[in-house]
């Protein structure tokens, strides 16, 4: 079986290429094992399963959210972007402009050290860290700030990179016109860059405070929020060009639509960012009831790029498995390549991004946010993204990557293949009973919610689904971990060669005119998911004896 | 190259009208949304004029003769 076009490119990288991308997807592969270690270990402490007390318990969500959020999905996004442009741009590629990716990568690794030297040292700020909470400058406050910058510093360079590894065969006059690829490499490196200054403008205020150089900012939640919302749009843009360089790589398929339009979804990405941004102040007691409103409807458009890229892709997969004799409304769906751990992966992600998406748009209006931002809902719904989806997703894209830049078999792809079925299945028992938690109240950030035995008997009843789905999360998530370190690290080195995962070679058939109705559909049942939840959360709130004041100006 | 070209004046565009916006109107008055999106919709611009300024070199010699794509250029 012939190897798929990603991990032939990566296996031609050089070898200083090569080098760069196993220590970039090790620091990546670290953060998580950390990170999952501390997410247990908080999920194991709301549940009541260990007494870490509030001091560690923090700590442990703390750190939980910064290597996670921060360190995770940055060290795989800047490893994804550099492989990518590299592999998709022109044949026998290369990194540009390597040692300005490896001065990046450096500095990102300087800010996760600092980053951990100020959740172990100082209090426990959370992954926001609001100054208020920190309350006086101190070096571990100006460490965590630190850490944020020096991280967004390193990606600022490594995103250079990415755009000249893109740019140079252009300018080399190798290539006429970029792949898609390349082009979605260029807007996800564009955003990258925005997303090191809106790091800046967060948190060089805030450091310059810690370090006793100025007043406390006041505007830092502006700040935060801004950069917030690029780092939610990050890492799904980053997840939907993983789907589009995966199905070549699983089923062979290219988009049935054209480059042209392809390049438009993405486009649409980078469009739709800053106007879908204003939900995130709805909690802000001054912001004017018109901007409300004018950012609630915003909002509504903030899954149009995700589901226009997901119905090209579904689209072209559909069409593809009919013109090979795929049958009945689902019958293409059997024919995926499901013994492939990236396939499988995959298709969880798919499966929790419309979990997660249908839960993310009751967040998002004006009336109901600032009810629900500070219960488990938060973390109940976003889990569905952060793990069930991009998480999934980057390790999906490392199946193939890692084999790529080390010549190594993967480990057991086997059991890689069932591990996204068993995590998702904790992250439906977490997220069930989060979402759940989150309607009946349980607040969002405090660890011990008995309140001395008068709190609802059935808190604790789904903390404890909190702790059971967290454990089975991490169980599944730390076994992925550990196949994936075998195969980055020296081990028992097969050559990739005869070492493919199973795939279906659908692209070697021009497709026939045919019609391709699952996505549709898909999104059809999407909206009305949505409805029905957002119905659900207004039903239930409505019911409460209770009041929120917070977002209407009430305080 | 010149729709990519043409997508990323856009993004330009729709982020520097969004900046001015959060800038100068006094309901939407959130001067770090006006930083982060008017230095975004420059990076947007600065990116799409290296590519005009690509488009736009002449080839040195025929040893890479221009016209050659990318692996599946039509549609990857």
């Amino acid at each position: 079986m012939k190897a798929p076009a990603l991990t032939e490119g990566l296996r031609q990288l050089p070898a200083g290429d090569k080098r760069l991308l196993k220590v970039c997807f090790g620091a990546a592969l670290i953060a998580l094992t950390l990170g999952v270690l501390f997410g247990a270990g908080t999920a194991g402490t709301r549940a009541g399963f260990v007494d870490s007390g509030p001091l560690y318990g923090y700590r442990m969500m703390t750190a939980h959210g910064v290597s996670i959020f921060f360190y995770w999905l940055y060290f795989a996004q800047a490893g994804l972007l550099l492989a990518f442009g590299a592999v998709f741009t022109v044949p026998g590629g290369h990194i540009a402009w390597r040692p300005l990716a490896w001065t990046g990568l450096a500095t990102m690794i300087a800010g996760f050290v600092a980053s951990g030297y100020a959740v172990i040292a100082g209090l426990p700020l959370l992954y926001d860290a609001p100054p208020e909470l920190a309350g006086v400058p101190s070096p571990a406050v100006a460490a965590f700030y630190l850490g944020y910058l020096l991280l967004a510093a390193g990606l600022f360079c490594v995103a250079v990179s990415g755009v000249a590894t893109v740019l140079k065969p252009r300018f080399d006059h190798r290539i006429a016109s970029w792949p898609v690829v390349s082009f979605a490499a260029v807007g996800w490196a564009g955003l990258l860059i925005v997303s090191s200054i809106a790091a800046l403008n967060a948190f060089l205020p805030a450091a310059r405070w810690a370090l006793g150089l100025s007043p406390m900012p006041s505007d830092y939640s502006v700040g935060w929020h801004v950069l917030f919302h690029n780092m939610h749009y990050l890492p799904l843009m980053a997840t939907v060009i993983v789907w589009y360089v995966l199905v070549q790589a699983v089923a062979g398929v290219k988009s049935v639509f054209g480059a042209h339009l392809s390049k438009i979804a993405f486009a649409i990405y980078l469009i739709f960012v800053p106007p879908t941004s204003l939900y995130h102040m709805f909690l802000e007691p001054n912001l004017a009831e018109a901007v409300r409103v004018i950012g609630s409807l915003l909002s509504l458009f903030i899954s149009v790029p995700t589901v226009t890229v997901f119905l090209v892709i579904v689209a072209s997969l559909e069409v593809h498995a009919r013109t090979h004799g795929a049958k009945g409304l689902f019958g293409w769906i059997g024919m995926l390549p499901w013994r492939n751990p990236a396939m499988a992966a995959m298709g969880m992600a798919v499966v929790n991004l419309a979990i997660g998406g249908a839960f993310s748009f009751v967040l998002i209006q004006e009336k109901i946010a600032p009810l629900l931002s500070d219960t488990f809902f938060v973390p109940g719904y976003f889990h569905f993204l952060t793990v069930g989806t991009v998480t999934l997703t980057f390790l999906a894209a490392l199946c193939y990557v890692l084999p790529g830049v080390t010549g190594h078999a993967l480990w057991k792809p086997g059991l890689l293949t069932a591990l996204p079925y068993f995590i998702t299945a904790g992250l439906l028992i977490f997220g069930a009973s989060g979402v759940t938690a989150g309607y009946l109240g349980v607040p969002r950030r405090v660890l011990d919610v008995a309140y001395d035995g008068t709190a609802p008997a059935l808190w604790g009843t789904l903390m404890a689904g909190i702790g059971i789905g967290g454990v089975i999360m991490a169980a599944g998530l730390l076994t992925y971990l550990y196949g994936l370190f075998r195969t980055l690290w020296p081990a028992p080195a097969e050559d990739v060669a005869g070492m493919t995962l199973p795939s279906v070679a659908w692209g070697d058939v021009t497709p026939a005119a045919t019609r391709a109705w699952a996505g549709p559909l898909s999104v059809l049942l999407l909206v009305g998911a949505m409805a029905f939840f957002t119905a659900l959360a207004f039903e239930m709130i409505q019911a409460l004896p209770l009041q929120a004041a917070g977002a209407m100006g009430g305080h | 190259m010149k729709e990519d070209i043409v997508l990323l004046v856009i993004v330009f565009a729709v982020w520097a009208l969004l900046a001015i916006l959060y800038a100068t109107v006094p309901m939407f008055a959130m001067p770090g949304y006006s930083v982060v999106w008017g230095w975004g919709s420059l990076v947007f611009l600065l990116l799409a004029a290296v590519i005009w300024i690509a488009q736009r070199r002449k080839p040195p010699s025929a040893a890479h003769p221009p016209g050659h794509s990318g692996p599946g250029a039509e549609k990857a």
